[in-house]
């Protein structure tokens, strides 16, 4: 075992990787990082934010308006897309820093996902305006040419037995 | 002009309803009559050699002879070339004779257009 150690300690040390860095322990497992209950009085608030790395003045929790997001922090929505590309993030594919509190929908605000701060190029109107101009000119154009559709000229297929005399353009004998 | 042109646009009016028979009485024209179409195989024959039922048409008894010939060589269906091309030349005589139909129709659309037109200018100079 203390072989183990060593090699590994050695290891570390050859290879420059630093340790692991360890300044909270979030927990060993899910249920240990959900969020806790809602915090009412000012001492469970100052904890709280210290559990979330915020200053107490930071930490405002999400409403407690039933769905469940208990002592999580109200955080100002700044989605990935829109942060600087060139600042030295600690994580650039991300574009988070180590530690930084993430918003309780972060999943959703990713780079690859929403971006919350977008300029829509067109506006709804107008992008509304060009779909019913689109669907109204083919929709329009198709009732309008439903009664004249192409079709070669020929009548119909003449069967038996539909009630008719069909002739050809022959003289009877 | 060309078909599409004149059913769309110069005169969509006399242009025929390709979805439905004709319209006028088929012997008008004809003083000595025309010659019937008849069916030569009855229904039973057809139902028999299980002909589909879009192929029950004044052809049928030739695709009942070409079917009936396949079954007798088969699998030398080459033999039946003849039959087969009996066949195809009723079915190519069929289509020319829907052509003539759509043809007799458009013209006598365009006949009762032309004699509409001069009585209400007759009815005009009175």
């Amino acid at each position: 075992m203390a072989r183990l150690v060593r090699l590994v300690d050695t290891s570390r040390r050859i290879s420059g990787l630093p340790g692991v860095l360890i300044s909270r322990s979030a927990g060993n497992w899910n249920k240990d990082w959900k969020p806790g209950p809602y915090p009412v009085n000012p001492e469970d608030r100052a904890a709280v934010a210290r559990k979330y790395g915020l200053r107490p003045d930071e930490y405002k929790p999400i409403p407690d308006d039933g769905l469940g997001v208990g002592d999580y922090p109200d955080l100002p929505l700044v989605t990935a897309e829109s942060r600087d590309p060139y600042y030295p993030w600690d994580h650039p594919e991300h574009r988070r820093d180590f530690m930084e509190p993430i918003h309780a929908e972060y999943d959703m605000y990713g780079l690859d996902r929403v971006n919350a701060s977008q300029k829509l190029r067109f506006s709804v109107t107008q992008q509304f305006l060009a779909f019913m101009g689109v669907m109204t000119f083919f929709v329009g154009t198709y009732y309008l040419m439903e009664s004249r559709k192409i079709h070669w000229p020929l009548l119909p297929k003449q069967y038996p037995g539909d009630g008719k005399v069909h002739y050809t353009f022959e003289k009877p004998e | 002009m060309g078909h599409m042109y004149s059913s769309l646009l110069s005169d969509p009016n006399v242009t025929p309803d390709y979805k439905t028979g004709p319209t006028f009485d088929p012997l008008y024209g004809f003083p000595e009559g025309r010659k019937e179409r008849v069916m030569l195989v009855t229904q039973e024959e057809m139902e028999s050699v299980g002909l589909p039922v879009d192929k029950r048409d004044y052809c049928a008894h030739l695709a009942v002879k070409h079917r009936a010939c396949r079954e007798k060589v088969w699998p030398w269906a080459f033999k039946c070339g003849h039959e087969r091309h009996e066949y195809l030349q009723c079915q190519h005589e069929d289509y020319v004779l829907r052509m003539k139909e759509y043809e007799r129709e458009r013209r006598l659309l365009e006949r009762a257009k032309r004699k509409a037109r001069k009585a209400a200018k007759e009815e005009m100079e009175e």
